[in-house]
């Protein structure tokens, strides 16, 4: 377990991480989710203790990172910077970890085995490519066989392959019982991963809630609606208390009434439907939307900015 | 498909500390190229640049003037290695720590330990342990070696108690055993002084972080200090000096002349050694006071 009391981090003018509370539970994965900037890898360096916090704590399974007897046993990280030395071989890198916490050497065959680096664990780690890099750090953090994992946007550089291999791994971690805990910027990955959802924007709190919970409650259902006559239904609609937006191509964006409404005020009203369709917002729409006002750094899109 | 096969010791006792964080570092060590490199440096320079010094100096014996002759020192000049070896100890004393911090492994080392100065400690056991051990090495060598060839060049091993009157005097080049009056202990102090000033490196990396940023300084301390005391008032220089890292060196391994040359300007053996300790010690707790307080 993972909690976070009131959290906060100032750097310089800069308020990275504030006043932040929020418990990870165990069993199954949370997202960590917030826009670049937002405060996500400062939070998991100050739950790790590495960073001191300007004011708040942060526990792994109750106690101060600083407490635990067995750190690399209890707690295991992957952070965002690479963190391991170009001129050391993966297999050496691994046994220096494991002796700082009595862990036997042959666990260290194992995880490299499980992260299918076995072939390569001799090489220098300098000369690994990003992939490999990530299934290192992936092995360190799961050297200690630990019940809390942290990873600081582990799908980073990954590509399709990789990415499904850790999606899975993070699935079965989680289902064996542990408490994982992975930082995102993109909503849509979530979705697919994490069953639990920490959202932050500048370093604020925005929701703390599962992801279902998240996209019920921040989306509108939306009825899609082709039909003989658009103008006419749209009257009808609008009369039975919907909320209607006309589309170019002639169909309606209907919302605040439902699919079994609309047929039936068409059917009543001689109004042959062609399409009847519930729209799915984007999970990225719904995140965008949320933090929009907590983005940091706005992209433009202006031409003239460009030339 | 994460299922643990191997049979992990319980966390029930005890915590991560400092034997398997020393056992951890000196894996680190020696797992990296750069470590036998500059090891090979000091064994290799220290003992070749000794010899080659008393090469020159015993094959010119018949040329040098009496203040050379006076001040001639077949342990101390056995020992002009430090030269070379006391840089190298310096570069890897600070990149055992520097090196952490520039590849972000500092991270992964600080979040294995519950306390951080179990790293400091653990560091500072290997990096003494690795230099005393090549630092004896090569200061026994260069002893031997430079008395073999100063006996080659017709060296004489002066009469116990013989004065400088005697040296300057004699024909031939002085040699010394082991066992002549405090040659044992300026050889191995020889080898303590680089095992000082590998743990000074050591605390000015913690402080600086960065490899050329501690590097700069541990040069700047040992052999731009002393140029720029020159420029002061000799009754401050005077005062001071004793006290310049490279001059408590010279002190630890000077044997047989207390002459003009030297007056005044060494402290006494164990005396150098104290005041070097000193220093060191400061760098060390400075580091770890930054260690504490800083972010990783
Ligand atoms: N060591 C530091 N010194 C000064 N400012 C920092 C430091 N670390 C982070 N910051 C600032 O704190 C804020 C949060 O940064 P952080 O890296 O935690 O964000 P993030 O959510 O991880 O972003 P990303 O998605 O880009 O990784 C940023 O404005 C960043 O510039
Ligand atoms: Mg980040």
């Amino acid at each position: 377990m993972i909690s976070a009391v009131g959290l906060s981090k100032q750097y310089g003018k800069t308020k990275a991480v504030d006043d932040l509370s929020f418990e990870v539970r165990t069993g199954v994965i949370t997202g960590f989710l917030g826009p670049n900037g937002s405060g996500k890898s400062t939070t998991m360096r100050m739950i790790m203790g590495l960073d001191r916090p300007t004011a708040g704590k942060a526990f792994v399974n109750g106690k101060k990172c600083q407490e635990l007897k067995w750190p690399l046993r209890e707690v295991g990280a992957l952070l965002e910077a690479k963190s391991i030395h170009p001129g050391r071989s993966a297999r050496s890198h691994l046994v220096a970890l494991a002796q700082t916490n009595s862990i036997p050497k042959a666990r260290v065959e194992e995880v490299l085995d499980l992260v299918g680096l076995s072939q390569v664990a001799s090489r220098k780690a300098g000369k690994f490519s990003l992939g490999m890099n990530q299934r290192l750090g992936i092995a360190s953090a799961l050297l200690g066989d630990p019940g809390v994992l942290l990873f600081d946007e582990p799908i980073n550089g990954l590509d399709p392959e990789g990415i499904r291999w850790v999606r899975e791994l993070l699935q079965a971690l989680a289902k064996e019982g542990r408490t994982v805990f992975i930082s995102s910027h993109l909503m849509s990955e979530m979705a697919l991963t994490a069953t639990d959802l920490v959202v932050i924007g500048r370093g604020k709190l925005i929701a703390d809630t599962t992801v279902e919970n998240f996209i019920d409650s921040n989306t509108v259902a939306t009825v899609l609606v082709r039909s003989s006559d658009s103008s006419r239904l749209n009257e009808v609609l609008a009369g039975l208390g919907g909320s209607i937006t006309a589309q170019d191509d002639g169909s309606l964006l209907v919302t605040k009434i439902d699919g079994t409404q609309i047929g039936d005020a068409a059917l009543s009203s001689g109004i042959a439907i062609h399409e009847l369709s519930p729209q799915q917002a984007s999970l990225e729409e719904v995140f965008m939307e949320l933090t929009s006002d907590s983005v940091d750094f706005h992209g433009t899109t202006d031409a003239k900015a460009a030339s | 498909m994460t299922v643990t096969h191997t049979q992990m010791p319980s966390t029930d006792h005890g915590h991560a500390g400092l034997a398997g964080e020393t056992r951890s570092e000196w894996t680190k060590f020696r797992s990296v190229r750069s470590t036998w490199i500059c090891l090979f440096i000091i064994l290799l320079a220290g003992i070749g640049l000794s010899v080659l010094l008393t090469f020159i100096q015993a094959a010119r014996w018949s040329q040098s003037s009496l203040q050379e002759r006076a001040t001639f020192d077949p342990v101390a000049f056995s020992q002009s290695g430090h030269f070379i070896s006391q840089l190298v100890v310096g570069i890897l004393g600070a990149m055992i720590i520097t090196s952490e911090y520039s590849t972000g492994l500092i991270r992964t080392t600080l979040a294995t330990v519950p306390k951080r100065y179990t790293v400091m400690a653990a560091k500072k056991i290997v990096i003494a342990v690795v230099i005393l051990v090549i630092g004896e090495v090569t200061a026994f060598a260069s002893f031997f070696a430079a008395q073999i060839i100063l006996t080659a060049h017709g060296g004489t091993e002066l009469p116990a108690g013989a004065s400088i009157v005697t040296q300057v005097k004699s024909a031939s080049i002085p040699v010394v055993t082991i066992m002549s009056p405090g040659v044992l202990q300026a050889v191995v102090l020889s080898g303590v002084y680089l095992v000082l000033l590998s743990i000074l490196a050591l605390g000015l990396g913690f402080i600086i972080r960065s490899t050329a940023g501690a590097i700069s300084i541990y040069v700047g301390i040992l052999l731009v200090l002393p140029i720029i005391l020159n420029f002061f008032p000799s009754g401050f220089k005077n005062s001071v000096e004793p006290y310049m890292p490279s001059n408590l060196g010279i002190a630890m391994v000077v044997t047989t002349t207390r002459t003009t040359d030297w007056a005044g300007v060494l402290l006494t053996p164990w005396v150098a050694v104290l005041v070097l300790a000193i220093y060191a010690a400061v760098f060390l707790l400075a580091g770890l006071w930054f260690l504490q307080r800083r972010d990783a």
